[in-house]
């Protein structure tokens, strides 16, 4: 019941990590707040995807020796949410980096963060 | 050509030769011709693979599917899962890729010769952009699916912002922002699907969903078709946020707009597709599939009219056309899905003539705005005849091929009981058509003699049109007037795929 409970709490949490990170990449006017809310939401996407993969008495998905292959399948907690993360992680990291190297043009270019002046429409 | 039992030899080759000149002509930094031979030989290296290869799967798991029984099959009409993430290279597929393919020939050569700074790293660019794009064409799972998508929105980025211009660093920021959320959402929905079947294969979780009873999951797989919908919308540019797609094609260059709109084209096709197969059988997905796709071509090509210059015009055309594209999809019905897939390779044809005339009119008047550039008829009679052939391509006027595809989306339109948007596809047509020919007129037939014009004519010497452009124009002219006379050519291809997605959705 109390593992059900941290289930759940995991995914309450997920949830508001989504809508935080959500909300500020959408409201805030500051480009590097934005891209701090992006590392937010993708937090939130892969505080849900592990949360996925637990099992209620599970064990870790790794076969040794003298492990019970008839049961395996049951027991073992589902690996694939932990291998989708790993990805999610190397994904989020990529495009932080490409935000903030466009960010930093951008800033050279027109000396502010913020985004309301930055993203402005030039094109006539 | 016969479907191997085996892991397909050429599935690999498509992936990874691109990444590795990705890779060799980022090494090359600075020497131009090197460059160039390693990005052409390359480029006509993968249009031979995809022309010459067999059809069958890659399996990550390298073993066959599992029937219901316990026992194996290399069977794909059989009922069984698959357990793995796979690859598959089909006819659809075939063609799909070797399109692409001989795009990318005809911008690597462009590029080659046009870009003076940082060409390899472009060329990397233009190359993983192929890499990505194949690889959606050809998934058969969820994971390697979002992957794709994510690698090839940031691939977008990069290319867009590669022009230097403040303008398209700011679509390149805008859409990098968007393809955040998206891929997040795309993530989401694997991991609902996920939860639901227990499968990450596409088949395998159709598999599931046909033999378990999931209807009092019905709403859980609402949330995961919206997100996967969402990320639809954001790979092709539909609407509501056709703003920021259109900004990235209008802030590229026009040959790297080429490469990208192939890439959305073929984005909408396999996600559409996984949609259709999957959630094919949600009471109003199709309709909402429907619905995005009938107000992006409206849209678009709204947008389109209101332009005033050339490249802008074309890229809200390819969006409002990406609509056209969609809608043949979400019909679902057999002459729907060709009619979309057709339309799909058709669109990325002649757009890539208007594209390469743009990019061509650029060099020649040095700029692309109807108020700038005007009289360009005498100065290059072919580029006129060039984009008035794209022009008459992309208004569906026949015997080019535009007219065939359009045919049957209205046909398919007409037999699912639609004729409104029938209607809807014509007007399409006909305001493609005003739009185009606005910008043609202006540019091509017009009198040289306005201030705007003169005052752009002494800005700077004229820029030399790289041979290949002609060459590559030629190449997809002759394409758009075949495919236009014998559009077996290419619907032979897609007739498989139809119909395997309407009969047997859990077979790829």
């Amino acid at each position: 019941m109390i593992e059900l409970t941290l289930q759940l709490l995991s995914f309450i949490a997920a949830g508001l990590l989504v809508v935080i990170g959500l909300g500020g990449m959408l409201f805030l006017d500051n480009l590097i707040k934005k891209i701090i809310a992006f590392t937010l939401l993708s937090d939130g996407v892969n505080l849900a995807l592990v949360s996925l993969g637990y099992v209620e008495g599970g064990i870790v998905p790794i076969l040794e020796p003298g492990s019970s292959y008839l049961n395996f399948p049951n027991e073992a907690a589902l690996i694939f949410g932990p291998g989708i993360v790993l990805t999610n992680i190397v994904i989020g990291v990529s495009t932080t980096a490409i935000l903030i190297a466009l960010t930093m043009v951008l800033y050279r270019r027109y000396g502010t963060l913020k985004a309301s002046k930055v993203l402005k429409g030039e094109r006539k | 050509m016969t479907e191997t039992v085996t892991n397909l030899w050429s599935i690999p080759l498509l992936l990874i030769i691109p990444i590795l000149t990705a890779i060799v002509v980022n090494f090359l930094y600075g020497k131009v011709k090197a460059i160039r031979v390693v990005a052409i030989l390359s480029s006509l290296a993968l249009f031979a693979i995809a022309v010459i290869s067999p059809y069958g799967y890659h399996w990550f798991t390298g073993q066959p599917a599992v029937l219901l029984n316990g026992g194996y099959t290399y069977s794909v009409q059989i009922f069984a899962w698959r357990l793995s993430l796979e690859l598959y290279f089909g006819y659809m597929q075939q063609i799909m890729i070797a399109v692409m393919s001989l795009l990318l020939i005809f911008v690597v050569a462009i590029s080659t010769k046009v870009m003076s700074k940082n060409m390899g790293t472009y060329i990397g660019l233009i190359f993983l952009i192929y890499m990505s794009s194949a690889a959606i064409i050809m998934v058969n799972d969820f994971y390697h699916l979002w992957i794709a998508v994510e690698i090839g929105s940031l691939l977008v980025a990069g290319l867009v912002a590669a022009s230097g211009e403040s303008i398209s660093q700011k679509a390149a920021l805008k859409y990098t922002f968007f393809s955040a959320i998206s891929g997040a959402g795309l993530a989401i929905a694997l991991a609902l699907i996920l939860g639901i079947t227990g499968y990450p294969n596409v088949s395998d979780a159709i598999v599931s969903m046909h033999i378990n009873n999931i209807q009092g999951m019905q709403g859980i797989l609402y949330v995961a078709f919206g997100f996967l919908v969402l990320s639809w919308i954001y790979a092709g540019g539909l609407a509501p946020i056709h703003p920021l797609k259109s900004d990235v094609y209008g802030a590229s260059f026009p040959h790297a707009t080429v490469m990208l709109q192939t890439q959305s084209k073929l984005m909408l096709v396999a996600i559409g597709l996984i949609i259709l197969r999957v959630f094919g059988t949600l009471p109003f997905a199709k309709e909402v599939m429907l619905g995005i796709s009938v107000i992006t071509m409206m849209v678009g090509v709204v947008m389109a009219l209101l332009q005033t210059d050339f490249r802008w015009t074309l890229a809200y055309l390819i969006i409002s056309h990406s609509g056209l594209v969609t809608v043949g999809i979400s019909l679902g019905t057999i002459s729907g899905i060709i009619g979309g897939m057709f339309q799909a390779i058709n669109d990325v044809l002649y757009m890539s003539i208007l594209l390469l005339c743009c990019e061509a009119i650029y060099y020649y008047g040095k700029g692309t705005s109807i108020k700038s550039v005007s009289g360009m008829a005498k100065k290059a009679p072919w580029l006129a005849f060039a984009a008035v052939v794209g022009a008459f391509a992309a208004s569906g006027i026949p015997p080019f091929n535009g007219f065939q595809s359009e045919i049957i989306l209205i046909q398919a339109s007409l037999a699912s009981g639609l004729p409104e948007v029938a209607v809807v596809i014509l007007m399409v047509s006909v305001t493609t058509f005003i739009a185009l020919f606005k910008s043609i007129y202006c540019i091509f037939l017009k009198a040289d003699s306005t201030p705007e014009t003169e005052q752009a004519q002494s800005r700077q010497g004229s820029i030399p049109v790289p041979k290949v452009l002609y060459l590559s124009l030629g190449v997809l002219i002759v394409l758009v007037v075949l495919i236009g006379v014998y559009p077996q050519l290419a619907t032979d291809f897609l007739n498989d795929a139809a119909i395997k997605v309407v009969s047997m959705p859990w077979v790829p």
